[in-house]
């Protein structure tokens, strides 16, 4: 049978399987009582588009289906996408549904003017509290259903905004209630999240299921993000500028996401470190020194943007940003303060302000809110205090109770209830009474069936010159609850894409430039110091994993060698533990252990520092906080690569296991290194990422050749040397009369055709500073380039037969200040940025 | 009466700063109840960059990058300021607090001085039951909001020991207030914290207090110190009357304004960040000479003392 959706899709299936299917899905299926439902509208119909997506998805033979959307989320979790819940190291899955949200173009279009509605409602609010504040000294807004706001930023008041628009991206999450109709629920302005995973959620989705989803014209969602893009640079007053993407960093919760968009959109991510205002102009931190940003388009909330006159305990802000907006010097988006639109006390305001200021009833109501602070609301509230529910007028901070959203009375413990009850009597400025809203179902599938799940709707506006341009689809949320109640809503939910089904066939569009606009460039700027310091020691901390690598082999192969006499196994086994001790990998009290607990241990013990799977780990996080300048391929193998080093750590391993285990990771490092040379731009990127694998090999090598090749070295030990360091074959070829000291020192040390010599690591790191760019034009060499061509000339000269111990160790503290010197000059903790302390104390 | 202020800021570090910028609020308020005849600061090393604009609650703030590697830096002001401030005349007592609390709640100003940024909590002034169950006792229904914030300011005067060694600069209300100790700093933000708990406008006021030396006695230079208080909004009628907990006053003639604010952290007198990786130290010598002493300013003699009243 043919099971092309596409086909199946056009004509009813005539296949007797999939019609059962079909049938038994939608006689099965169960809405709620109490709740609308998207696949089951009251006339009883089932909605067109809704059938010819389970139409299509029935026409899969039993378990494709399953199995394409399990390859397709498979591929995500590899890529690492999930969200970290603050605190927590590890990442969680994050859960997609395989269902999309299908919504038909017709009813999109209503959304789409509601939101497009308020969108322009929020921004005239915003224009008038931070402007001439004629809502409040009107009449039409109390000040103090402002005022109670974190994120009403008195300092922006009267501030002019460089590129002049508050907002450039807004989200309002939207839900069905029981009359059929979409409802707002609440407002996202200050930095909204999750577009990212819309984006990455559309992917998995047009992935799994190509022919369904290219044959139900869903529209795209590239042309927004284009808009978007488009709309940030047009706001800035330069023609090519540098945009920003303002991130808390890697222990957001939402740092996947940002990441994510910066590589998506092209902007460059950055942290609050990476910033720094001189003369109200906003600059990055970069290895060419400081480079100007245009546009920082923020996820960090206001009140931390700026520890000079917000929250002066932020680490996350760049001190005096206020004061580059004030003077023109960077355009800030959403602008600081945009936030305070979010806060639930403006929602019983809102419908009035529409009639006011767009003369027009909102299209799109919201809960239903009435604000404690006037006297009538208040009344309200108390006469209805049981069926209303409760919540915290400016977030969640006004009582315990209703710290994490709206609460009913009923479902609170006495205790809680009379503490709430108290706390209202006393501020009744902090707390809202809401209409309980009752959520919409959609189909998602659990256990083999189609079951109804509550959902939440986020949809996206971005600003253009002329309006709000609204996203064709967004991130939906589904419950996992059987409570269609918005307030239960928690944590535990799942998300899914949002299908927007056009009544034409859509244009395939992509976030390519328009042919005529695009200019060729080769180089996208310069790297900023915090990338350079992570790419850098990414390569320091994967060539320890290796060289570490390289001594667990040995120690298996040696144990594995049945001639004894070729090897003189007591003393070689106590070298190679001797360099795992010294390297890190294990405590010297384990050194009586076993051999095969001790390889075992240099493997897997996440405790040790040295270890394989620690410096595996330490490169993994190197990597995350830079997550959008590496490949998907090679983050993948690196996570892969940590996560088997992990689970295989609970075997207990033989000398022959130990030698495979050893071998398959070298194999995986391999391969990410390869990866770095096949596929990395040959930019500043690439270099410090090899510049810190070459200074750490350099370092290694000069170690042990001071340990294997001393004065009283025996063949076994040189033997070892050759191994440790993969130049076993090279010295064989070359000296058929067998092993002896000059030669390989000679190899190790001084052979600049030797990829694994000191001599070869120098050059290269010579031609790598070479390429870097240079802070003065006065043709002085930098301290870096300083120290490396004395090192270089060194190497050059020496002779084999005079390198002795002190030499190597000579070579190497040149490599440790060479390694000094770069983090000075190029990194964010060199000599040019100090770290920032608190000026205060007595006052 | 007039005031020749003084206020010196020293900064020690233990290895050279290379960058400094700073937020200064030290420039007396200006306004209805206080004229500032001249006012000066002078920073050593120079800074490369000075700027000074209108601070969000009206202070006046000079921002100010030092970029020259230093090892000590010397913030002085100076200023002249003629106080005008009369004392609240007997039986002006104002409305019933719990009037004042829904004319604030009702307030239909954005303006720096309104009611309405001044009711909701701060992280210098939480709102904590205990606090507030503190204050309620003065706050019978019904009262005079100017009679029952003097009770309290009188009861903490009573209640709480002046203590510069039981806190810092950067402790929150209620620890200050579970130890029943602190300085002039804690005393004003639990007594706000408390204020705000019962939904009244209250503010942190940063300024001088004049002293009286000993009988007989010449007033020491430099052993003045900087001061704060209360400021609580008392209804349309009477408007910002200051409190000052830590002497159980009701601010008058003798209080210089620097800068009112939700908080400490609001008109903190000196902020900012500098890059330098050594240790510091501060010291702060403050000099609050009324107008008609011939006392001069010029003597170098200085005292070095504690600067949190």
């Amino acid at each position: 049978m043919d099971a092309d959706p596409q086909t199946a899709d056009l004509a009813p299936s005539h296949d007797d399987a999939a019609s059962a299917r079909l049938k038994g899905w939608l006689e099965d299926y169960r809405p709620f009582t109490d709740a609308p439902d998207e696949l089951a509208p009251p006339d009883g119909s089932t909605p067109e588009p809704w059938l010819r997506f389970l139409r299509a998805v029935a026409a899969y033979p039993e378990g494709e289906f399953a199995e394409r959307f399990a390859l397709a989320t498979r591929h995500i979790r590899d890529a690492g996408v999930s969200h970290r819940i603050y605190g927590e190291d590890s990442e969680r899955i994050w859960p997609l549904s395989p269902m999309p949200l299908i919504l038909a173009e017709k009813e999109w279009t209503e959304i789409a003017a509601g939101v497009e509605q308020r969108a322009t409602l929020l921004e005239a609010v915003l224009n008038d509290l931070y402007g001439e504040g004629r809502l409040v000294s009107d009449g039409h807004l109390p000040a103090a259903a402002v005022t109670g706001s974190d994120d009403f930023v008195r300092a922006m008041r009267g501030v002019k905004l460089p590129g002049g628009k508050p907002m450039h991206l807004y989200a309002a999450d939207l839900g069905r209630g029981p009359d059929g109709r979409w409802w707002v629920l609440g407002d996202r302005t200050q930095a909204p999240s999750g577009a990212g995973y819309a984006l990455e959620n559309r992917m998995v989705l047009s992935r799994a299921f190509p022919h369904l989803y290219n044959a139900m014209n869903v529209e795209r969602l590239a042309p927004f993000f284009s808009d978007f893009r488009a709309n940030l640079t047009a706001a800035a007053s330069r023609t090519d500028p540098r945009i920003c993407l303002l991130t808390p960093g890697p222990f957001s919760e939402s740092y996947f996401e940002q990441a994510h968009l910066a590589r998506y959109l092209g902007f460059l991510l950055v942290e609050g470190d990476d910033l720094v205002v001189r003369d109200g102009v906003v600059y990055v931190r970069t290895i060419a020194g400081l480079k100007r940003a245009d546009v920082i388009w923020r996820r960090v909330d206001a009140d931390f943007i700026d520890p000079m006159e917000l929250n002066s305990s932020s680490h996350l802000g760049v001190p005096a940003l206020l004061e580059a907006i004030r003077a023109g010097g960077a355009v800030v988006s959403n602008m600081p303060g945009s936030g305070v639109m979010e806060s639930n006390a403006l929602l019983s305001f809102l419908p009035a302000l529409s009639r006011r200021l767009l003369g027009e009833a909102l299209k799109l109501s919201n809960v239903a809110t009435w604000w404690c602070g006037q006297p009538a609301e208040r009344e309200l509230v108390e006469r209805n205090i049981d069926t209303l529910a409760i919540a915290g007028a400016f977030g969640g901070k006004a009582h315990l109770a209703v710290a994490r959203g709206p609460r009913l009375l009923a479902d609170l413990s006495p205790d809680e209830r009379s503490a709430l009850r108290v706390a209202m009597h006393e501020r009744p400025v902090d707390f809202v009474g809401q209409e309980v809203v009752r959520l919409s179902t959609t189909p998602t599938i659990r256990d083999g069936k189609l079951q109804p799940s509550p959902f939440i709707l986020r949809v996206y506006a971005a600003r253009t010159e002329d309006g709000w341009r609204i996203m064709p689809g967004g991130f939906c949320r589904i419950s996992d609850q059987k409570d269609a109640r918005a307030l239960s809503m928690g944590a535990g939910a799942q998300a899914s894409d949002v299908w927007v089904i056009a009544e034409k066939p859509v244009e395939k569009i992509s976030l390519l430039a328009q042919r005529d606009g695009a200019r060729v460039r080769r180089i996208t700027g310069n790297l900023p110091s915090r990338a350079a310091d992570n790419l850098f020691w990414l390569g320091r901390y994967l060539e320890r994993a290796e060289s570490t690598l390289r001594v667990v082999r040995s120690l298996c192969t040696s144990l594995m060698d049945p001639d004894a006499a070729t090897h003189s196994a007591g003393e070689t086994l106590d070298k190679l533990k001797g360099l795992l001790v010294d390297s890190g990998a294990v405590e010297e009290q384990s050194l009586g252990h076993r051999v095969t607990d001790v390889a075992q241990a240099a493997l897997y013990d996440e405790e040790a520092y040295g270890s394989v799977v620690s410096q595996v780990r330490s490169a993994r996080r190197a990597a995350a906080s830079m997550r959008e300048r590496l490949s998907e391929d090679f983050w993948k193998r690196l996570l892969s690569l940590e996560a088997r080093l992990k689970e295989e750590k609970q075997i207990r391993m033989s000398e022959s296991a130990g030698l495979e285990q050893a071998e398959t990771a070298l194999q995986d490092l391999s391969t990410l290194s390869g990866l770095t040379q096949e596929n990395m731009n040959r930019v500043a990127g690439w270099r410090f990422l090899d510049m810190g694998r070459r200074i750490e090999r350099g370092i290694n090598t000069s170690r042990l050749m001071r340990k294997l090749a001393d004065e009283d070295a025996t063949i076994d030990d040189l033997d070892l040397l050759l191994d440790l360091i993969d130049s076993q074959i090279t010295y064989r070829s070359r000296y058929l009369e067998g092993i002896s000291l000059t030669p390989v020192r000679d190899l190790v040390m001084l052979d600049p055709y030797n990829p694994r010599s000191v001599a070869f690591q120098v050059i290269t790191l010579k031609a790598h500073i070479a390429a870097l760019p240079v802070l003065q034009d006065d043709g002085m060499p930098e301290e870096p380039t300083r120290l490396l061509t004395r090192l270089a000339c060194q190497v050059e000269v020496q002779g084999a037969a005079a390198l002795d111990g002190p030499q190597a160790r000579a070579f190497e503290h040149m490599l440790l200040d060479l390694s000094d010197s770069i983090t000075d000059r190029y990194f964010l903790q060199g000599a040019n940025a100090t770290p920032t302390k608190k000026l205060g104390g007595l006052a | 009466m007039n005031y020749k202020l003084r206020h010196v800021t020293t900064y020690r570090y233990s290895k050279a700063v290379t960058f400094a910028r700073c937020a200064l609020r030290l420039t007396p308020q200006q306004g209805p109840d206080q004229t500032v005849l001249t006012s000066s600061i002078t920073i050593t090393p120079p800074p490369s960059r000075l700027q000074e604009r209108i601070g969000q609650f009206g202070e006046r703030v000079v921002t100010a990058i030092i970029d020259t590697p230093h090892r000590e830096l010397r913030i002085e002001a100076r200023s002249d300021v003629a106080v005008h401030r009369a004392s609240l005349l007997p039986g002006f007592t104002g409305a019933s607090w719990d009037c004042v609390r829904e004319e604030a709640a009702a307030s239909v100003s954005l303006d720096m001085i309104s009611p309405a940024h001044f009711i909701y909590p701060t992280a210098m002034t939480r709102l904590n039951p205990a606090i507030t169950a503190y204050v309620t006792e003065c706050f019978q229904p019904g009262r005079s909001v100017v009679e029952a914030a003097h009770a309290l300011s009188c009861r903490i005067k009573a209640e709480f020991t002046y203590d510069p060694d039981a806190t810092l600069v950067s402790t929150p209300a209620i620890h200050a207030f579970k130890a029943r100790r602190g300085v002039c700093q804690d005393f004003a933000h639990i007594m706000i914290s408390g204020l705000r708990g019962l939904g009244l406008p209250a503010a942190y006021v940063s300024g001088y207090l004049r002293t009286i030396p000993p009988p007989g006695k010449p007033r020491l230079e430099g052993a003045d110190a900087t001061h704060a208080w209360v400021d609580l909004w008392c209804g349309k009628a009477l408007g910002w009357v200051g409190f000052d907990p830590t002497n159980a006053l009701i601010v008058a003639g003798d209080h210089v304004v620097l800068a009112v604010g939700r908080d400490y952290a609001d008109v903190a007198p000196m902020g900012g960040v500098v890059l330098g990786p050594g240790d510091q130290t501060i010291e702060v010598a403050v000099d609050v000479v009324p107008g008609n002493e011939t006392q001069t300013l010029e003597d170098e003699a200085w005292r070095w003392a504690r600067s949190r009243a």
